[in-house]
């Protein structure tokens, strides 16, 4: 049985975060979560996540300062961004120079989602 | 014009001094002309006047001694000392005859008694008087031998003096007087040569009067054969009191007359003769001098009145019209101006002037006018630049207060979108769950999979209203970066989630232009177009569909040049054209959706 590519889902909103967790467990991933910073970051250095979908605003940190922490980390994992607010250009800049991937708006189509962690994935799997 | 018929105040100034300067020294010596000569006619006056009177008291002098020398020389005849009444009344009769003037006489014996008398007016035997106690017969008989006085009035008009010697017998030694012989003289030959001498003609007057007032002789015989004749009071007074010899001058008598008189003191008789003259009389000379110079007065006021107002008019002509067109000049009436005379003196200086200051004003009049005009003008211009600068401050203004409000909106809008679309995501992500969850247990039910799709689109309605309020709520300045328009749209396709049923036909421009474009703006624009066409191309129904059977999209980039505006290097702008057309449920094509950007020139 093939290893399933693990997801860690960090977001202050439980519901949005089973809900989403649910959704692309469907779709072939594992998912986890994380209802704040510290706990994300925490989670991600114990799972070591494929992908890593985090709310910008979280209550203890910004999304910002986790995508750096993360991608001190792990310079593979996949940082996608969510957010419920329109973003600058400079703001998606720094996250893109911190290491983000990906930006997705709420709320997102999940179908695409799920196509672009698994693009992003592959890409991943062909340099790899 | 009245203006000129006006002569004006110089005119009158003028006037006033000429007559001033050409009467006031005629006036003055004039005045003192006169005065001199009635002083000199004065003093000539009374010196003719006390020389006549001298002579003429000489005159009366011997007018009365001629009657004491015949009485003398009767009275010292041998038949005459001799007493004898016979032959005195023959020489009597005899004196009688000859001289008219002797109007009574009469011989007085030694004793004073009057023994024989006779007259012009006496009867055949008159009354003898006695004299023994008279002066005339003690003076005739004293160391004077002689007497003249007794004057008296005959018949109470007629002056005479009586006169009186001594009849002295020289026969013996010492010589003995045995009577007088006494004469009563009329006086009115004295009046008779006085009128002579002094005519009722001519203004000058004479008169022998006595110290004590009595009046014998006048020149004129209305004033002497009078009971109370005698001279004014004022003259009277003057005369009687005087000690010298003789003298004259000016007396004023009752009416206001004035007189110049002049006296000689008969010393032997205490007798004044007087002479006088009115002061016009005298003064005759200095009337006629005044009168003459007040016509010559006369002839130089009308004189210098024609002189005086031919200058003026010589003078105040020129300058009046001066004035006149100074007017005109002051109501800025430059043309038809009166022609200024210009003579060789100051006048035609002013008037050169005049002429030279009236071009220049109407130069500077002019300049003035054009500058009001262009001043005018400018301000127009700036009225115009004022209310187009107000309209921008006031665009400007209202710009900003729709940032400010469009900032405030923003803000609460980003703020509400973002607790808004937790939830919408929650719904979205629930429902794709729920959706993906049925379709795994084979057909679901039809109206649960139409309420999913209800449940979507609403969740798309409302996330698409956050998008416009967000959308409309954010001001940001374009952030222009230069890409290449085909890579751009590439990647751009490359991540768009087409559904499966949906062809891509792309024909891009071969030169891969670059553009210059806000990536953000640009991306969200042609997504939104993208998603409009695939939208209106809803997934077929049934199978055996063929996705690469119409409906089909199709994108390209087209460049277009446009000549409208120009660079400021010369260069023509360019424009490139993104053409997307969609082939939907309609029949035909649907018209293409174009976004657009500016090209780099």
């Amino acid at each position: 049985m093939a290893k399933l590519p693990k997801l860690l889902i960090i977001d202050d909103d439980a519901h949005l975060r089973e809900s989403l967790a649910e959704v692309l467990e469907l779709d072939g991933f594992e998912c986890h979560q994380a209802g704040a910073a510290k706990e994300g970051i925490a989670a991600a250095a114990k799972i070591e996540p494929d992908a890593v979908i985090m709310d910008i605003q979280l209550p203890d940190s910004s999304g910002f300062q986790i995508c750096q922490e993360l991608r001190k980390r792990s310079k593979t994992t996949i940082l996608i961004m969510m957010t419920g607010r329109f973003l600058s250009s400079e703001e998606k800049k720094q996250g893109f120079e911190l290491g983000a991937d990906e930006y997705i708006t709420k709320p997102f189509d999940l179908a695409e989602l799920s196509a672009r962690i698994k693009q992003l994935l592959s890409r991943n799997s062909a340099k790899g | 014009m009245a203006s000129t018929r006006n002569r004006g105040k110089l005119a009158y100034k003028i006037l006033f001094w000429f007559l001033l300067i050409s009467l006031a020294p005629m006036i003055f010596v004039g005045w003192h002309l006169v005065g001199i000569t009635q002083q000199s006619l004065r003093k000539e006056t009374l010196a003719m006047q006390e020389s006549l009177a001298v002579g003429f008291s000489d005159t009366v002098y011997k007018y009365v001694t001629t009657f004491r020398n015949v009485l003398t020389e009767t009275a010292g005849l041998e038949d005459f000392v001799s007493m004898n009444p016979a032959r005195q009344t023959q020489y009597l009769n005899r004196i009688l005859q000859i001289h008219f003037a002797v109007l009574e006489l009469s011989v007085l014996n030694d004793k004073g008694v009057e023994s024989l008398r006779v007259g012009r007016f006496l009867g055949p035997n008159p009354d003898l008087r006695d004299f023994r106690s008279e002066e005339l017969y003690a003076r005739a008989l004293g160391p004077q031998g002689q007497f003249i006085g007794r004057l008296e009035r005959f018949q109470g008009l007629y002056p005479t003096v009586t006169i009186s010697v001594p009849i002295l017998d020289q026969r013996v030694t010492p010589a003995r007087a045995v009577g007088v012989v006494v004469a009563r003289v009329s006086l009115n030959g004295l009046s008779t040569m006085l009128a002579m001498e002094f005519p009722a003609s001519g203004k000058s007057q004479a008169a022998v009067m006595t110290r004590d007032g009595f009046l014998i002789a006048h020149s004129d015989p209305r004033e002497i054969y009078r009971p109370d004749a005698r001279m004014p009071a004022e003259v009277e007074k003057v005369l009687t009191t005087q000690d010298n010899a003789k003298g004259g001058g000016e007396i004023a008598i009752e009416g206001g007359k004035r007189l110049l008189g002049a006296f000689a003191l008969i010393d032997k008789l205490d007798w004044i003769v007087y002479v006088q003259q009115p002061v016009e009389a005298a003064y005759q000379t200095a009337a006629d001098m005044k009168t003459q110079i007040f016509r010559v007065l006369i002839w130089v006021v009308l004189f210098t009145v024609l002189l005086s107002l031919a200058v003026a008019g010589h003078i105040t002509q020129p300058i009046r019209i001066l004035k006149e067109a100074a007017d005109r000049l002051g109501k800025g009436q430059f043309e038809d101006l009166p022609e200024v005379v210009t003579t060789n003196d100051e006048i035609g200086d002013l008037a050169q002037t005049f002429l030279g200051m009236s071009e220049s004003l109407k130069e500077k009049t002019g300049e003035l006018i054009h500058a009001k005009q262009e001043l005018e003008k400018f301000t127009k211009f700036l009225e115009k630049r004022v209310d187009s600068r107000t309209r921008e401050l006031k665009a400007a203004q209202d710009e900003l207060i729709k940032k400010e409000r469009l900032a405030a909106i923003g803000q609460m809008a980003s703020v509400v979108g973002h607790e808004i679309r937790n939830p919408l995501a929650v719904i979205n992500n629930s429902i794709y769950f729920i959706k993906t969850k049925l379709g795994t247990g084979g057909e679901p039910d039809v109206k649960i999979t139409k309420h999913i799709k209800i449940i979507e689109s609403e969740i798309q309605q409302a996330n698409g209203i956050i998008n416009e309020i967000l959308t409309y709520s954010r001001q940001r300045e374009l952030q222009l970066e230069r890409v290449r328009i085909n890579d751009w749209l590439e990647e751009l396709l490359s991540v768009y989630p087409f559904p499966p049923h949906i062809q891509v036909d792309k024909h891009f421009d071969p030169g891969n232009p670059a553009v210059d474009l806000d990536k953000t703006e640009m991306q969200q624009a042609v997504r939104n177009l993208i998603g409009n066409g695939v939208e209106v191309m809803p997934a077929p129904k049934g199978e055996g569909h063929d996705p690469h059977d119409d409906p089909r999209g199709r994108l390209g980039a087209h460049r277009h040049r446009r000549r409208r505006l120009r660079h400021p290097a010369g260069r023509a702008r360019q424009d490139l054209r993104a053409v997307l057309h969609d082939e939907g449920a309609r029949h035909g094509p649907r018209p293409g959706r174009r976004a657009q950007s500016r090209r780099p020139p």
